[in-house]
């Protein structure tokens, strides 16, 4: 047990949770014009996350990597019943209501994802055709149902594992082309049959900001406006009038980056990369000796990474606007708690390292 | 251990360990340069666009100054008025919203179009106005659906009333509103589309002090248009209060006599050279071009033959007919070619230059002298004293004593008339002067043209013996209760002897007083002295004339200028009939009944 707190991060342990107790504060900031209490909902979020945390980081690395594969087929299931049962907010059934709370269970496919993929990979040391069909089937089959429902943040997210899966393994450029014709095939379904028309049309927008000002190319210029009059400093904090008089959409989630750039400016800006970088460097950096750890931690961080680079570059109009939160700093309850337990077993991997 | 037996190699991990290092490095500095760009480098212009998200600032129009005349009585003030506005920002469908404004302002689509295509240069957040004078219903009906009409809004402003109408209109003058071109012109920002600015008289003399000074709004609101606070207001300024000389009394009891007629009558204060009343027949009301006018009320008003747009007091120029007769005398006198005693005697008619010329009188009038001859107004007398003097000499008195040249009053569109002189005729028809021509003109015909105005400051001239005041309806014009400007009296001397005024003031006087033209504008116990004038529309030596001015629309003016009492006098008049026919039988009753109402009250 001492050694445990004696080799445990605490360093980077810190920076995630000044991450996630700057977005509670983000958060009030966001809502306060207009009277929301999301910060403390985040905030005992937060206390669950952390719980979580401590939960998972308890359990045996074996034990996860075990069971991922069953909680991954539950998490299928139930992402299937969704699509019958589940509430449907802003035209989405992603959220599952329990005890009175609402889980998005979408976000927490990313961890089992992750896991199992990992263990797929360490099974199969070069990618021939039939395993990296398995692989994408792995990957598609929740994104599938989650682009069903529809969540097109998560969805887009989790195909991340892709080109992560492909830059990591030497995959035939043959099947790199075959994969490719079939995306293309499934992505021109996807547009006449599953994507709803204001999905299309945050895609036309992003191509075309100018012509769709008054709709989805209306907020990432709003965006860009907040972060820009932002300055060096910012205007400070709780005083951004694109946030304060609603001008900014998404605050609290998926534009929160525009709130910091906006009311606390680069400086704010430049701290929070600088925090981000650490954490990534510190959580991929360290003496990997088990191969299916290395995946694992490898394709996690990969997947925050690409979802922080695809939420930042959202608010400043480099990316269409697809429902994609800022890791740790966004609202959203399921999403934290996801990301803290994911978090967990990479700490875990990191401990075991030195106690082995 | 406990998961796969295979253990990575060493430089697998330092491989994977320093690609993904360089990877992040890049793709945070890429991040870190954009945002520079966008928050250090652009941070000015997104600043701009943060304010102009959340700042509005609403013109709050200035009620215009008030018009009164010199004892506070109002001739113009304002009142609230309603004016449906369109904001194009707020607009969902535009063709439900054509349709709308059509129906609200009683304008057609196509009308309402092109009116807010003039405006495509504005923001979309502009107030533009579509219809002033919005009837109460209206207001009710889009005030209590706002919600369903975001488009629209009601502005509440002030626009000018004239209480009593038609009265001392042409002094007032009328508002029309500013025109495109007008705005072009003048970028200063003073005026917006849809202000009124005054065209004519006191409404456009005075318009820099009437016009008073805009205020502003300026609000913080939200995305969806919710005021949140206010963060600036400047109130705005009521014009100044214009006080005229005008008597509105006077002015009215005038006006109700010249009900029916047609022509112009001034009154002026001889004291100051201040108007007491100013009056031009048929009139109009001021307060139809205040209104959005409709394109038929407009032609029965420009296309009236009786001319109601115009000051006539002013503007119209007439033949003065035998008033001419007292510049006469007076350059006779001035270049002593006649004293006096010197007698013509009347026949009536005489030849000259292998002409005849008639007398008024076709019996003749005798034997005439200066006095007599002004008494009856004797043509011959006159022609024989416009032999004596020449052309040049006649236009240089009428000259110093305010013909041919504008009177100097301070209200806009004045005309100047006409004097002829032998340097006039070459320039204009490059033909020299014909001696006959100065003998129509030695009783007011001819070329000779004048303004009412202009025999006003003749007759005041003739009164004040040689002080020529400057006429004038501004007393004073104040601003916040505190006088900003006063109108000082003016007064210049003609080089004319004072004893040959009170010459021709003793024929003037005999005019009323005696046997003479004028005796219908008697007074008991006041000393009148006046000139009647006829002006002419066919030449009497037209074979026709009998005929002709048997129609109402070929009979002559009449002129009757007059001052009283005869010493110390304080008022001059002139009365101006058009088609009136004998003038001692109608201007000169006029002026007497003028002056009976202003010495007895």
């Amino acid at each position: 047990m001492r050694d445990i707190v004696r080799f445990f991060d605490k360093f980077t342990f810190a920076l995630l949770l000044l991450l996630a107790l700057a977005g509670i504060l983000l958060i009030y900031s966001a809502g306060h014009s207009t009277q929301e209490t999301n910060h403390l909902k985040q905030a005992a979020w937060l206390a669950v996350s952390l719980a979580g945390f401590l939960a998972v980081f308890s359990m045996k690395l074996d034990f996860i990597f075990r069971k991922s594969f069953s909680v991954y087929v539950l998490l299928l299931v139930i992402l299937a019943l969704q699509l019958v049962v589940g509430h449907t907010v802003a035209r989405t059934k992603s959220w599952f209501r329990l005890w009175g709370i609402g889980f998005q269970f979408s976000e927490f496919v990313k961890v089992p994802l992750a896991l199992f993929l990992a263990r797929l990979l360490a099974r199969h040391k070069e990618i021939d055709g039939w395993a990296f069909m398995k692989v994408l089937a792995v990957i598609l089959a929740p994104v599938a149902l989650i682009v069903l429902q529809p969540d097109m943040g998560v969805s887009f997210i989790l195909c991340s594992f892709i080109p992560l899966v492909i830059l990591l393994k030497k995959v035939r450029p043959a099947l790199l082309v075959i994969a490719f014709l079939l995306f293309a095939l499934g992505g021109f379904a996807a547009w006449h049959s599953l994507l709803k028309p204001y999905q299309k049309e945050r895609i036309v927008s992003f191509l075309n900001p100018a012509q769709y000002k008054d709709s989805t190319g209306y907020h990432i210029i709003q965006s860009r406006i907040a972060i820009g009059s932002g300055g060096l400093s910012g205007k400070g904090y709780r005083k951004g009038s694109q946030s304060r008089y609603q001008f900014l959409p998404a605050r609290h989630t998926d534009f929160i980056i525009s709130v910091v750039g906006e009311e606390l400016g680069f400086v704010a800006i430049g701290t929070l990369f600088f925090v981000f970088f650490l954490v990534f460097y510190r959580q991929l950096r360290f003496n990997f000796e088990n191969d299916e750890e290395f995946y694992y931690v490898y394709l996690f961080n990969g997947l925050i990474f690409f979802q922080f680079l695809v939420n930042v570059a959202m608010a400043i109009g480099f990316f269409p606007v697809l429902g994609v939160s800022l890791p740790f700093v966004s609202y959203g309850g399921s999403s934290l708690l996801s990301f803290f337990i994911g978090e967990a077993i990479i700490f875990r991997v990191k401990i075991s390292n030195y106690l082995a | 251990m406990y998961l796969s037996k295979r253990k990575l190699t060493p430089e697998f991990v330092k491989k994977a360990a320093v690609a993904s290092t360089v990877f992040l490095a890049v793709a945070f500095s890429v991040l870190f340069i954009a945002f520079w760009s966008i928050q250090i480098v652009n941070n000015d212009k997104y600043k701009q666009l943060a304010i102009r998200n959340i700042m509005r600032t609403v013109e709050l129009p200035a009620p215009r100054g008030l018009v009164v005349d010199r004892s506070g009585a109002v001739i113009a003030e304002n009142k609230i008025n309603f004016t449906l506005y369109l904001v194009r920002e707020n607009v969902v469908d535009m063709e439900k919203t054509l349709a709308r404004a059509s129906f609200f302002s009683g304008k057609p689509v196509g009308q309402v179009r092109t009116l807010i295509d003039k405006y495509r240069q504005h923001a979309q957040f502009y107030r533009i106005p579509l219809k002033k004078n919005l009837p109460q219903g209206t207001v009710i009906f889009i005030q209590s659906r706002q919600d369903e009409f975001p488009e629209f809004e009601i502005g509440m402003e002030p626009s000018r009333t004239c209480p009593q109408a038609e009265l001392a209109s042409h002094v007032l003058g009328h508002l029309s509103e500013v025109s495109e071109e007008e705005l072009a012109e003048q970028p200063s920002g003073s005026y917006r589309m849809g202000d009124a600015v005054g065209r004519s008289g006191v409404e456009k003399q005075y318009e820099p002090f009437l016009k008073g000074a805009k205020g502003s709004l300026t609000v913080i609101k939200n995305s969806v248009e919710q005021v949140q606070e206010i963060s600036g207001e400047i109130k705005p300024q009521i014009g100044d209060t214009v006080v005229l000389t005008i008597d509105l009394r006077l002015q009215k009891y005038i006006e109700e006599l010249m009900e029916g007629q047609s022509g112009a009558v001034g009154v002026v204060d001889l004291e100051t050279g201040g108007i007491l009343a100013q009056v031009s027949r048929p009139a109009f009301d001021p307060e139809v071009f205040a209104k959005e006018m409709e394109r038929q009320e407009w032609l029965a008003i420009s296309n009236d033959p009786r001319k109601p747009l115009q000051d006539k007091f002013l503007q119209g120029i007439y033949s003065p007919g035998s008033v001419f007769k007292i510049v006469m005398a007076l350059a006779g006198l001035q270049e002593s070619v006649i004293t006096p005693e010197t007698t013509v005697h009347c026949s009536g008619s005489q030849v000259f230059y292998d002409r005849v010329f008639h007398c008024w009188n076709p019996g003749g009038h005798g034997t005439m002298d200066l006095f007599s001859a002004l008494e009856n107004s004797c043509n011959i007398y006159f022609y024989n004293l416009g032999r004596k003097l020449d052309i040049d000499t006649i236009a240089r008195y009428a000259r110093l004593l305010g013909l041919g040249e504008l009177s100097g009053i301070d209200l806009p569109n004045e005309s100047s008339g006409l004097v002829p002189s032998s340097a006039w005729k070459l320039g204009t028809f490059n033909q020299r002067w014909f001696p006959g021509e100065t003998i129509s003109v030695a009783i007011g015909h001819g070329s000779l043209n004048v303004t009412p105005a202009q025999l006003l400051k003749l007759i005041a001239t003739v009164a004040l013996r040689g002080r020529m005041p400057r006429l004038h309806v501004l007393q004073r014009i104040e601003r916040q209760g505190r006088t900003v400007r006063e109108f000082a009296p003016e007064f210049t001397r003609v080089p004319i002897a004072r004893e040959n005024f009170e010459r021709v003031v003793e024929g003037l006087f005999r005019v009323v007083n005696g046997e003479g033209t004028g005796r219908a504008a008697r007074v008991e116990e006041l000393d009148i002295c006046g000139k009647t004038g006829t002006s002419q529309i066919i030449a009497k030596e037209n074979p026709q004339y009998k005929r002709l001015t048997q129609e109402k629309r070929f009979m002559p003016h009449s002129w009757f200028v007059s001052f009283a009492p005869r010493n110390a006098p304080r008022l001059a008049v002139v009365v101006l009939i058009e088609n009136g026919g004998d003038a001692g039988a109608i201007a000169a009753p006029m002026a007497g009944r003028i002056y009976r109402n202003y010495f007895s009250k």
